[in-house]
């Protein structure tokens, strides 16, 4: 498989123009923003499950979210199927695809960050540990917009999967009396709270080399599957 | 001649529907090749085989002398074109940067952008928004974006359907331009009349099956009935045949200066097709 950086700019490019055109998609970046916003003013001192549920929902929304209908709109527009037959791989498609989302999220992510307070012990492996899960937000809009055919289906089916990743980790409360609600904590954006508490304990990366791992499996079975899907999707 | 297409026994079934039932032709290097026929009768399933979008059920089909399925990857792209009913342009993009996205895709100049759009016409209107334009502008787009990486081999699945005759007088100046430079075209279209201009060699499709294949020219004297139509100062209209009787009453015609116009009774390639398939093109 070939992998050219000048394809997946060109795609990145394309988007970058056509998003600052998307009135929908850019109202959409800051809802992330606006939460954050609110809960800093609202609040002084915030617990470190409130800056993650921030946090996970910039993810969801920006990266899962837009990502999925950006993917979906080219489906039902019929230019994906131009970008299938043009000499771009899947890989670079797929890379070009998610950049924007991307570096969006990653963007909305730390100023949600900054305007809710929040200051990690170890930035370096948090900033790992969120970079690894938005892989993961992006790999799952990705895979939804492909499997939908159109936006408006893309909006209803992503609900799901961004009630279970955006706030399934609030159900492990009642876990004592559902067990199988048990089943979030194995989730990415569990996971990375996760780590967020351990590294505020003073944990160190070998204390949360586990909760890597598992972000790793999820990222690896959701990009498994977009891959699979994408070249189904190359053949009518 | 070496053959760029070649497709033998080719069959495609959907589900349980016959779209392609052993179909076999091959289509020469620097050959416009028309496949002509109606609506459903098969043509854009066979251009979604040979360029590698669909699998066949069963048949052989390759394409520059390698099977079809060779056809998805990075290299081959490049030397194909592909221009579809539906355009799968960007809407809020404008025409220029529609093009500047496959220019880099394509690894071409950015000079090329403004030679496809001198060909379509549009060259005035590169800032135009694609949202904006008209169904014959955005089939106009589609087309130079089909020719930036100036391919070896063009698939054109009806190319002027949505345009008016100056613009498709225009595209099809390009198409033959394309011809002479060596570009080998296999164009798919129920307009008769663009087959008879641009094809060298049509093929008839009808049901999923060829009917019928053969340069233009040639049909239409093998489908001739050798008669032509005189019509008379008096208004009155005689069919003649190429007898001995026929030949001396147009002599008479002529004597008596009676003759107000003569016409060949050829058929056209929509004629042939409609004795042939029993259908009509549309």
């Amino acid at each position: 498989m070939t992998f050219s950086m000048k394809r997946v700019n060109a795609i990145f490019q394309k988007d970058f123009r056509d998003i600052s055109r998307n009135s929908a998609v850019s109202i959409t970046v800051f809802m992330p923003l606006i939460m954050a916003f609110a809960l800093g003013k609202m609040n002084e001192d915030i617990s470190i499950d409130g800056h993650y549920m921030v946090i996970n929902i910039a993810m969801v929304v920006v990266g899962s979210f837009i990502q999925c209908c950006l993917i979906a709109e080219e489906k039902e527009k019929n230019t994906l199927r131009g970008l299938m037959l043009s000499p771009a791989s899947t890989l670079e498609i797929i890379g070009g695809k998610s950049l924007l989302s991307l570096l969006a999220m990653i963007i909305i992510v730390v100023i949600s960050a900054m305007l809710t307070g929040y200051k990690p012990e170890n930035i370096v492996i948090i900033a790992g540990a969120i970079l690894l899960t938005s892989f993961f937000f992006i790999g799952l809009g990705t895979l939804l917009g492909l499997l939908a055919k159109s936006v408006m289906e893309a909006s209803v089916i992503i609900m799901p999967f961004m009630l279970i990743f955006g706030f399934g980790s609030m159900a492990t409360m009642f876990a004592d009396k559902y067990p199988i609600l048990k089943v979030m904590d194995y989730t990415p954006n569990a996971q990375l709270a996760d780590i967020a508490v351990k590294i505020e304990s003073g944990v160190g990366l070998g204390g949360v080399w586990l909760n890597f791992g598992i972000i790793i499996l999820w990222i690896i079975v959701v990009f498994a599957l977009t891959v699979a899907v994408f070249k189904k999707r190359k053949m009518d | 001649m070496e053959n760029i297409i070649e497709v033998q026994s080719l069959e495609k079934v959907f589900a349980n529907q016959t779209a392609l039932e052993d179909v076999n032709f091959h289509v020469k290097k620097g050959e416009i090749f028309g496949f002509l026929g109606p609506s459903g009768s098969g043509k854009t399933t066979t251009i979604k085989i040979l360029t590698g979008q669909l699998n066949q059920t069963s048949g052989k089909a390759t394409v520059f002398g390698k099977p079809v399925s060779g056809m998805k990857n990075g290299e081959s792209r490049k030397k194909i074109g592909v221009l579809t009913d539906n355009s799968g342009l960007y809407g809020r993009l404008s025409i220029y940067d529609n093009l500047k996205l496959y220019s880099d895709l394509y690894g071409v100049t950015e000079k090329r952008i403004d030679e496809v759009l001198a060909i379509v016409n549009l060259t005035s209107e590169k800032k135009k928004v694609v949202s904006k334009l008209s169904k014959g502008m955005l089939q106009r787009v589609t087309l130079a974006r089909t020719l930036l990486h100036e391919p070896e081999l063009l698939f054109l699945d009806e190319p002027s359907s949505a345009l008016d005759p100056v613009n498709s007088q225009h595209i099809h100046e390009g198409l033959r331009e394309l011809k002479a430079r060596g570009t080998t075209i296999f164009l798919t279209t129920h307009d008769m009349n663009e087959a008879e201009l641009l094809c060298d060699r049509v093929a008839f499709l009808n049901k999923g099956q060829i009917r019928l294949m053969d340069e233009p020219g040639k049909l239409r004297k093998q489908y001739s009935d050798s008669t032509m139509t005189v019509e008379l100062k008096t208004n009155e209209k005689v069919v003649l045949r190429s007898t001995a009787e026929d030949a001396q009453k147009m002599f008479n015609y002529m004597a008596s200066n009676n003759v107000a116009a003569i016409h060949t009774n050829e058929p056209t390639l929509g004629d042939i097709f409609v004795e042939v398939t029993g259908r009509k093109l549309s």
